[in-house]
């Protein structure tokens, strides 16, 4: 071999090498860099914590020992989590039990149950932000925990309970003690000139008021139909009000109906007048983004992008304001922005001291809504009394300071994801292969007629009902 | 060591005890040793899986209930059925089919330039390495940023030079190109990733086969008055082809078997247009809840990488013989 080549190769590799390895060693720190940064909206803090809950605690009903180990989402309201991870340590050494608590990002965590069922061993309790009957069959019942819950506090909201119980075979898959409504933010700047001050009320003047502010202004709504969560429901919402929806109250499938078909014409329209493009590379993320930086005039979203926006951008903050769901030809529907689910696998080594951590949690849930700034909200209203007047007068510095008080009645116009069924397994499967999202953007982008988008579906969804109906998962 | 050292060393016979020697003498029984922690690891990390995903993808399985009944070849059909998986199938090999010729190109390319003698070539090795020992997760969230359909920087370059955002302009008079909410640029974008994270591997690969060409041979054809063009497409060129063969397949079975970029660019969207079989295999499989039809669509990945590997095998034995 010549010379040439043998030399290169040896001092080539070691340095290709060296190089290989640096770059490895600056991609790590880099990496968590990013993380660090990203620490999620924030906002302001209380200015005065006078009116912060007094945590209570009641004795478990038998003794308790072991580990604990719980999994749940690394919340959208980064102050929650801190919150969180002191009171249940704190109710761990009260009762005897040795709590370990793992947040991992909303994403992750349908894999990790999905994996932690297959090995049979892991953590024995487990949150997620939306309804997880896909794992019924290896889950406790929770109708103890949601019983003695309704026997302490009254009735469960039937919006948690139908995103929590499946009809089919009479079991809780999972305890539901909490819900956050997903009201429209609008910029008031934007709409008072086109003679909405107040916002729209309706989906008629979302249309016109929207496309007067993007011809005027150049400014666009943020409603996407892209293959992700906030799609999924803004889009729901708007079937909803137009008397559409996936499945009856007995989980038939029903989408292909005129209804549906006048609900995609509509966004077929709102889409042309109103929006660009973007909608469709929509992402969790998008809603907060732009909105706080003043890019979009109304989004569908929880408080958590104006939550962001009071801490990084005060003046789109002061300027956005909120309405209820938009009224429809059929009635005002908005999707819960999160509906928490909280299951206890079979294998969990420890289910006593998880059900009775899930009742203390419960019991002190005024304390998760004011630690994340009034974010999420109970399914047994008896245990947030003050929370009405912390919507009138936002303890974290709204400008004017009852600017979310429009979310006090927010459970009558929020409705679950199956609506009007329950949130069955079909249901979370359809959800999770964005049907509903693709319907909506072909018939938008001009690819197919809304009939046809409609049609479309209905072929998609028939087998997942028919499979899971199957598996005696869904009823009818 | 003097050679006269050295021969003396190779000639003392190493005494090892009777039992030790007749061990290390014993030649398949210390092949089989050396190769077991590879074959080990090749069973319990490869071959259980997909027996794995066979059974499954001939069950009922679902991720909330892992109890196994047979139901044939069910999942097959219902996936036949689906037009999303069609629709899968023809976009892995679309991005498969361009992402492979992409990084074979550019990968010659960039090899040629690595082993050019220039100031601060190793600078420039080190730049063309990074993409491929950054963690794909985190390069393609950077891609997510940088391809962001408000606040893309290579929008606000293209405005900046007036090829975008003005009536009249080349891309057109919107202030955003959407690059992941068209069909067509998504699925570009997720190409030029592929490329961009892949294209450092072939590099390397060819610079290896490159500077492997004895020099005498391009000397000659120098002599013998061919030019630079002439030099590398009938010499450079058919010499490296063996590991060129070797760098396209890598990159294909990478490509193929990858689903981090469509996960973290486009979730599969807008539409299912950038929907590849790895991807749809995981929302059906763990989103949805259905982990039969899950294993069956990923089993569709078995035969094209089962022909891929004979390839690679195929061309690493003729660059063995040659």
């Amino acid at each position: 071999m010549p010379e040439r080549a043998t030399a290169h190769t040896r001092r080539d590799l070691l340095r290709l090498t060296g190089a290989a390895a640096l770059g490895a060693a600056l991609a790590g720190p880099l990496a968590g860099c990013a993380s660090e940064e990203d620490s999620g909206p924030g906002g302001p803090t209380a200015g005065d914590d006078s009116g912060k809950p007094v945590e209570t605690f009641t004795e478990p009903s038998k003794k308790l020992s072991g580990d604990l180990k719980i999994l749940l989402w690394s919340h959208f309201v980064p102050s929650h989590d801190t919150w969180f991870d002191t009171f249940v340590k704190d109710w761990g050494s009260k009762v005897g039990v040795n709590v370990q608590v793992d947040h991992v990002d909303q994403a992750q965590i349908t894999t990790r149950i999905a994996s932690e069922i297959q090995a049979g061993q892991g953590h024995d309790l487990i949150q997620f932000i939306a309804p997880l009957s896909q794992f019924e069959p290896s889950v406790l019942d929770m109708k103890d925990v949601t019983e003695e819950a309704n026997k302490r506090w009254g009735q469960q909201l039937e919006l948690c309970r139908l995103s929590s119980f499946n009809p089919a075979t009479g079991k809780f898959f999972a305890y539901a003690p909490g819900w956050v409504p997903d009201p429209g933010n609008f910029r008031k700047s934007l709409w008072e000139p086109v003679g909405f001050p107040n916002g729209p009320s309706t989906w008629d003047e979302l249309l016109q008021g929207g496309a007067e502010i993007k011809k005027s202004k150049g400014v666009q709504m943020g409603l996407g139909m892209s293959q992700e969560i906030d799609s999924n429901m803004v889009l729901r919402a708007l079937m909803w009000s137009f008397g559409a929806s996936i499945q009856d109250e007995n989980s038939k499938v029903v989408i292909n109906s005129p209804e549906t078909v006048a609900a995609v014409e509509f966004m077929t329209k709102l889409f042309k007048q109103t929006m660009t493009n973007e909608v469709f590379s929509w992402n969790a993320a998008s809603n907060n983004q732009g909105l706080v930086a003043g890019k979009l005039s109304y989004v569908v979203n929880s408080i958590s992008a104006y939550r962001t926006a009071q801490g990084t951008n005060p003046d789109v903050a002061e300027d956005t304001l909120f309405v209820p769901a938009l009224r429809g030809p059929k009635g005002a529907h908005a999707a819960q922005h999160v509906l928490y689910n909280w299951i206890v696998p079979k294998h969990a080594a420890n289910p006593d001291a998880a059900k009775e951590f899930l009742l203390h949690y419960t019991a002190n849930f005024a304390s998760a809504t004011y630690a994340s700034k009034l974010y999420d909200f109970c399914a047994w209203d008896k245990l947030t009394p003050k929370r009405a007047d912390w919507l009138a007068n936002d303890p974290f510095g709204s400008k004017p300071a009852d600017k979310l008080k429009v979310l006090t009645n927010a459970v009558e116009w929020s409705s679950n994801i199956g609506y009007p069924g329950p949130s069955n397994t079909a249901v979370g499967e359809v959800f999770n292969t964005f049907i509903i999202p693709n319907m909506f953007a072909r018939a938008a982008r001009g690819e197919v007629s809304p009939q046809q988008a409609v049609a479309d579906a209905e072929k998609q969804i028939n087998p997942i009902f028919a499979k899971w109906r199957a598996q005696g998962l869904v009823a009818g | 060591m003097s050679a006269v050292r050295e021969a003396e060393v190779a000639r003392t016979p190493v005494r090892l005890p009777a039992a030790r020697r007749r061990f290390a003498d014993r030649e398949g029984t210390l092949a089989w040793l050396f190769l077991m922690p590879s074959v080990v690891y090749i069973l319990v990390l490869v071959g259980v899986p997909f027996v794995l995903a066979i059974g499954f993808a001939l069950s009922d399985v679902t991720a909330g209930d892992p109890s196994y009944d047979y139901v044939g070849l069910r999942n097959f059909r219902r996936i036949f059925d689906d037009p999303v998986f069609w629709r899968s199938l023809g976009n892995t090999f679309i991005f498969t089919g361009v992402s492979m010729v992409l990084i074979v190109v550019l990968g010659k390319v960039l090899a040629n330039i690595m082993i050019a003698n220039f100031k601060g070539k190793w600078i420039v090795r080190f730049l063309v390495l990074l993409p491929w020992t950054t963690p794909v997760t985190l390069s393609s969230i950077a891609w997510l940023w940088m391809l962001d359909s408000i606040y893309s920087p290579i929008d606000w370059v293209l405005r900046q030079v007036g090829l975008l955002g003005k009536p009249g302009d080349l891309l057109g008079s919107g202030s955003n190109m959407y690059w992941l909410g068209e069909p067509g640029l998504a699925m570009a974008s997720v190409i030029t990733v592929h490329v961009w994270r892949l294209t450092p591997l072939a590099a390397v690969i060819m610079m290896a086969g490159l500077m492997a060409i004895p020099r005498d041979l391009e000397e000659a054809a120098r002599v013998d008055g061919a030019g630079y063009w002439r030099r590398m497409f009938e010499v450079t060129i058919p010499l490296v082809l063996p590991v060129a063969a070797v760098a396209a397949l890598f990159g294909t079975i990478f490509t193929f078997t990858d689903m981090a970029v469509v996960d973290v660019l486009t979730n599969g969207g807008p539409n299912n247009a950038t929907q590849v079989l790895t991807s749809w295999a995981f929302f059906r499989g763990i989103d949805g809840g259905d982990v039969g039809q899950g294993a069956a669509i990923a089993l569709f990945l078995f035969p094209i990488l089962l022909a891929a590997a004979i390839a690679i095998l195929r061309a690493v034995r003729r660059m063995e013989v040659g």
